[in-house]
This record gives C-alpha cells, structure tokens and sequence, in this order.
C-alpha cells in the first residue's frame, strides 16, 4: 500500500506537468486562430524567403531591415557603376517574405524595376503583391496608378488607380486631386510633372534624384 | 512564499554581481549609434529599423542572458556547497527551486524592461515620437523570457551547465520552429513520423505565441485578449517545467 502511495505520489507532478500543458496547448490551439494571419502554407508560396524567414528565429522585421538596408546598398553600388540592377527585385521580394507589412520596399522595388530597368509589368507584380499583403494601404495602389501613368502611358487604369487611392482610408488630400485630374488630363505633361514633383517629397533620396531628371526632362521637352 | 521569495531575492542579488547594468549601457551606447548610422542609410525607414533592431537586440540579450547566467547559478550552490546551508533551513528544495527561478525571470525581466526604456527614449529624442504600444511586446517577451528561465531551471536541476545552456538553446530554436514542424510532419507520406512531429509539437513551447514585435513596430496595439491568452499559456508552461523540475531536485543527490 506505502509503495503504491509512493508511486503515485512519484507520478503526480508528471500528471499535472502534462495536464498544465494540455491546458496551455489547448489554450495556444484556440488562441492562435484568432490572432495568427498566414500559415506555413502561406509562406511555402515563397520558397526562396522561406529559409530566410525561418533562420531570423522569430527575429523577422529585423532581419528584414537588414535586407532592406543591403538592398539600398546594391541599388547604390550599381547606380554608381554598370545601372544594372537584376537583383533588385530578388532583394525586395526576400524583405517582403520576411516583413510583408513593411511598404517602402514594394514601393521603391517597383519604382527601380518599372523606372530604371524598364520593366512595368515587374514592378506592378512587386506592388500587387504588396497589394494583396495590405489591401488598406492607400500608398501602395497610388504607387501603382504612378508606375500606369508615368512608365506605361496606360492613363485610363492610372485613373482607375488613382481614384481607388482616394478611397482608401488615411489617403492624403492629393489622391482625390491626381484621381480627378488623370481622367481630365490624361498624357498632359502637366499632369505628369505634379506626378513626379509629388515624389520630390518622399524620404528617398534615390527615388528624389530620379524625379529631379525626370523633371528636367520634362521641363526641357516643354521648351522645346 | 516568504522562503521562496528570500531566495529570489538572494538570487536577484547574485546575478546583480554579475555587472549585468553594464549590458545595459553598452546596450543603449549600441542603439543610440545604430540610430545615427542606420536611420540615414535607411530611406526615410529610420524609424522602424531602430525599433525593430532595438526589440530584437533587447529579447535576444536578455534570452542569452537568462541562459548562460541561469545555467550554472544551481551548478555553483552545488560546487561552492552553499547548498548544504540553505538545505539545513526549514525550506522545501522545490521551493528553493521556484525562488531560483523567480530571482533569474525577475532580473532578466528588469534587464529587458530597462532596455526597451533605452528604445523608447532613442525613438522619442531621434525620431520624435513615443510609441507606448511597445509595452504590449515587452510584456509577451517578458512571458517568453519567464519560458525560457523555466526551461533553464528545469534542465540545470538534472545536468551540467554546459548541457543546460546546450539543451535551452535547442529548445529556443525548436520553439521557433514550432509551427513548421506540425507542417512538414502532416505533410510527409509516413504516419509514424506525422505522429512524432505532432507530439514534438504539443510538448515544445510555441515561441510564435510571443512575438508582437513586427506588430508594435507597425504601429499595431497588442489586443488585450492576445496578452492574456499568452501570459495564461506561458503560466501553465512555467507551472508544468517547474513541477517537474521540483520532482527532480527533490530526488537529487547532492554528493
């Protein structure tokens, strides 16, 4: 009888160790329905970010500014020498698996691959993928209304863009003004000169730089 | 609970000794350069890669802290045999146990909220702005910290402080991969290993649970709910490591 009392008595912390850990799995079961968007499914659409994203160890949008900063560095280091900039979009694709809330890299990754490696279709990719990843982002869907306007001469869906930025909550007054003027206006060099002036006014100063040549561009065409 | 907090406190005073504030320091003097340096390097995105760099550079410190620091503070009672004179008092080894426990999870909880301080102060003299939502954050890493100073409790009760550090830190990374093992495991053709990969996955702890970093830093509050559901999970999961780890201290032979 003492040795079965022993016994049980051995076992108990072992039965409420697994029965606190079933309350907690259970708890985490349910919990994490109601809180974690994305799964593994999610993320094995994205070979090439999965590994990367597994290896931050929990430490994802850290890892993912340290793929953001090294792919400012390459956009840099190319600009400077050959203007090639093949990885670019490799670059931000991996910053977008690790953080997909982080927008600036769908925005400046879309804006080097339909601006400078004139390839639209590639940058609007970038975007729509951004898109998808936060539908309430106005920035996003007005970049891409930026890129049909300015690189594709596509002023219709431009406007289309455009007008759906205006909807979206948080959109600066501008939107509503670029939503109604590219339906008035469309190819007006006016209209595109306020396009890019609007991108003078962005943090980036490469994205700056490629808008003050393209300004004198313009300002040289309308001279002429 | 007075013979367990006596213990936390003789624990707190302990790892104290270890000059952890210098950590603290040399973690704020790190953030503040980064800040200088990286913010202009980062497009207009200063803001968030101080914060980002600022949580992951505090849970990762204090996390190593907890590890290499816990590792031996059981293994140093043993060696110096202090052990023997706090055994001669009228207290339980399991409570000296939890005291340990709570001594290592309160400094190292005091580490991290101090670092964080060091981030909100940065973000708020740089960039101007306070974002009090990193409080939701800190309080889930805090709970994930009290996991892993469980788990280092728990293994330093039975083996040597190499091992512990060794066997916490595989933990941490299993943890981490948590949601991809149930994945990949009932996926596979095999239902043995399907079978392992989802027992693998109930008992190890899911780190995920934890990590509201990329949310505060996206300007997105902790949902009360989602800080109750993880301070309870990770409770029931200090609760269960403790237990164990008490029912084998109490067996431990000392000699």
């Amino acid at each position: 009888m003492t040795q079965i009392r022993a016994r049980v008595a051995a076992l108990a912390p072992f039965l409420v160790a697994v029965a606190l850990l079933a309350g907690g799995d259970l708890l985490d079961a349910v919990g994490k329905a109601r809180f974690q968007s994305g799964g593994a499914d999610e993320l094995l659409y994205y070979p090439s970010g999965l590994m990367v994203r597994q290896a931050a160890l929990g430490y994802e949008t850290a890892a993912a500014d340290v793929a953001w900063l090294r792919g400012i560095q390459y956009y840099g280091e190319h600009r400077l020498t050959d203007q090639k900039f093949d990885l670019i979009g490799h670059v931000m694709d991996i910053v977008a698996d690790l953080d997909p809330a982080f927008i600036q890299p769908y925005i400046f990754g879309g804006f080097v691959l339909a601006q400078e490696m004139k390839q639209p279709e590639r940058g609007l990719l970038l975007l729509e993928r951004g898109r998808v990843a936060n539908p309430e982002n106005w920035d996003l869907v007005f970049e891409a209304g930026f890129l049909h306007y300015v690189c594709r001469h596509d002023y219709a869906t431009a406007s289309r863009y455009f007008t759906w930025a205006s909807r979206l909550p948080g959109h600066p007054e501008y939107a509503e003004r670029f939503a109604a003027f590219a339906s008035q206006k469309a190819g007006n060099r006016g209209m595109a000169i306020l396009l890019w002036k609007r991108v003078l006014a962005t943090g980036n100063k490469y994205m700056q730089e490629v808008a003050r040549r393209e300004l004198k561009r313009l300002g040289e065409e309308e001279q002429r | 609970m007075i013979r367990v907090l006596a213990v936390a406190r003789n624990t707190v005073r302990e790892v104290v000794r270890e000059r952890i504030v210098l950590v603290l320091a040399i973690f704020g003097a790190a953030l503040v350069a980064a800040s200088q340096v990286l913010s202009p390097l980062a497009m207009g995105e200063g803001k968030k890669v101080v914060t980002d760099f600022g949580l992951a550079g505090s849970s990762l410190l204090a996390t190593l802290l907890a590890v290499f620091l816990g590792s031996s503070l059981l293994h140093k009672e043993l060696d110096r045999r202090t052990i023997y004179a706090v055994m001669a008092k009228p207290i339980r080894r399991a409570e000296f146990l939890v005291g340990k426990f709570l001594g290592l999870w309160t400094t190292t909880g005091f580490l991290l909220a101090g670092m964080t301080l060091t981030v909100l102060a940065v973000l708020t003299v740089v960039h101007g702005e306070t974002p009090w939502i990193l409080f939701g954050s800190l309080l889930l890493t805090v709970m994930e910290l009290g996991i892993v100073t469980a788990f280092v409790i728990f293994f330093s009760s039975f083996t040597t402080p190499g091992l512990t550090a060794f066997f916490t830190v595989s933990v941490i990374v299993t943890g981490n991969f948590a949601e991809q093992i149930l994945y990949f495991g009932g996926h596979g053709d095999s239902p043995v290993l399907a079978g392992m990969t989802n027992a693998l996955y109930w008992i190890v702890p899911h780190f995920a649970t934890f990590n509201a970093r990329g949310m505060v830093t996206h300007g997105i509050a902790v949902p009360p709910e989602r800080i109750a559901f993880a301070v309870t999970y990770s409770l029931l999961y200090m609760g269960a490591l403790l237990t164990v780890a008490g029912a084998i201290f109490e067996r431990k032979d000392f000699r």
